[in-house]
């Protein structure tokens, strides 16, 4: 294939869409700003769709923080159920992405956040090509073992506040262990969005799994 | 790192398999094995059988499928073959226990169909998983394996 050619090809794949779930608080925004800086360092162009119950809170909270321009964030409203728009009927988030990826071309990755929800929560691949799940040691070191379906079906597990594990007695490298067992030795990472610990991985993972680029 | 961006057709169209054909001969047919789930994803990073790292990424107008072609030149061709689905039947023992059965099995967002009185749950993910979470219909009787050659 000629040069022209490839960069043709390349520029018929669509962005790579990327789901991030799990339970509330633990560290999901807190993630997408920690990523957003890494991933314009590396020229990657980003957008990202929020999902909140009945508000816009989280899609605000990232509008206002500098790390992206505005017009690359959009929210949705989730309603009653926060695994519906994800699983069930992932329509309102597909409409999101596809205006963003009309909106914004070329764009090389679109970040769903999911609505905050319990370990049950899967992302239907209808809807996203890969996704991340992240859980937060401040939960219990015992969370892994609970084997709920975001844990073990996730394509990135991630174990957040990392920076927590002294004040809440949790043994960190044992609920990796644990987490890495009940997925089948499939990948976990320890973060802190706090200072930034551990989030390159995650952005290699990404670069590599969804973004192609090594 | 091979990338793959575009589904050139389907094994199954004559053109097409006449090529496949010839390539594999000489052995130059590699297979992309996914489950069906997985067939959905529009980006993939996975090897062949014969161990080629390959970038899927294609636009979200298409669908990966059973015997979709995604290479297809004189030194190589690559082929993404679909796992089939597995299928845990059950026979409720009645009624009550046939209501029961189905609530339960949409309450755990399980896919299902229908066939005759029997209810077939696709499994997605270790059989021993959907095994435990049925245990109790299962022990006391409400409903039995009707998967050919087990149960009574
Ligand atoms: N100590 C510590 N706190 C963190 C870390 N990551 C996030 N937090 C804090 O945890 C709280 C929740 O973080 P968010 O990023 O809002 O969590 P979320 O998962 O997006 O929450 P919802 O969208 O409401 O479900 C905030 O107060 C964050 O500052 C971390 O790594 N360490
Ligand atoms: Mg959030």
């Amino acid at each position: 294939m000629t040069a022209e050619a490839a960069h043709a090809a390349e520029a018929a794949a669509s962005a790579a869409r990327v789901g991030i779930g799990g339970p509330v608080g633990s560290g999901k925004t807190a993630l997408i700003e920690g990523l957003l800086p890494l991933f314009h360092a590396r020229g990657t162009s980003l957008a990202i769709v929020t999902n909140d119950l009945v508000t816009q809170e989280d899609a605000e909270r990232l509008q206002r923080s500098g790390l992206i321009r505005p017009e690359r964030v959009v929210g949705v409203e989730a309603g009653a159920c926060p695994h519906t728009v994800i699983r069930e009927d992932p329509t309102l988030n597909i409409e999101a992405a596809d205006l963003l990826e009309r909106q914004l071309r070329p764009l090389d990755l679109i970040l769903i956040e999911s609505g905050g929800d319990n370990l049950a929560s899967t992302f239907s691949l209808d809807l996203v090509d890969y996704w991340m799940f992240v859980i937060d040691v401040s939960g219990g070191g015992d969370i892994p073992r609970k084997r709920g379906p975001g844990i073990v079906r996730a394509d990135l597990l991630i174990i957040n506040k990392s920076d927590l594990a002294p004040h809440v007695g949790v043994d960190l490298v044992l609920m990796q262990t644990e987490a890495s067992a009940v997925r089948d030795g499939r990948p976990v990472l320890l973060t802190n969005c706090r200072t930034g610990e551990g989030l390159d991985r995650v952005a290699d993972h990404l670069a590599h799994d969804v973004l192609m680029e090594a | 790192m091979l990338r793959l961006t575009r589904i050139i057709g389907n094994a199954t169209e004559p053109a097409i398999a006449d090529r496949l054909h010839a390539l594999d001969h000489d052995g130059r047919v590699e297979t992309i094995t996914l489950d069906a789930a997985d067939t959905a994803r529009k980006r993939l990073r996975v090897a062949t059988d014969k161990g080629t790292d390959c970038a899927v990424a294609l636009a979200r107008s298409e669908r990966l499928a059973n015997g979709a072609v995604l290479l297809l030149e004189d030194a190589r061709a690559v082929v993404v073959r679909m796992r089939e689905t597995v299928w845990l039947a059950l026979a409720p023992r009645d009624m009550a226990a046939a209501l029961e059965l189905g609530y339960f099995c949409g309450n755990l967002h399980w896919r299902v169909r229908f066939e005759g009185a029997l209810v077939k749950v696709a499994l997605d993910g270790p059989r021993e998983s959907y095994l435990a979470r049925l245990a109790q219909h299962l022990e006391d009787g409400r409903a039995r394996l009707a998967d050919e050659g087990e149960g009574e």
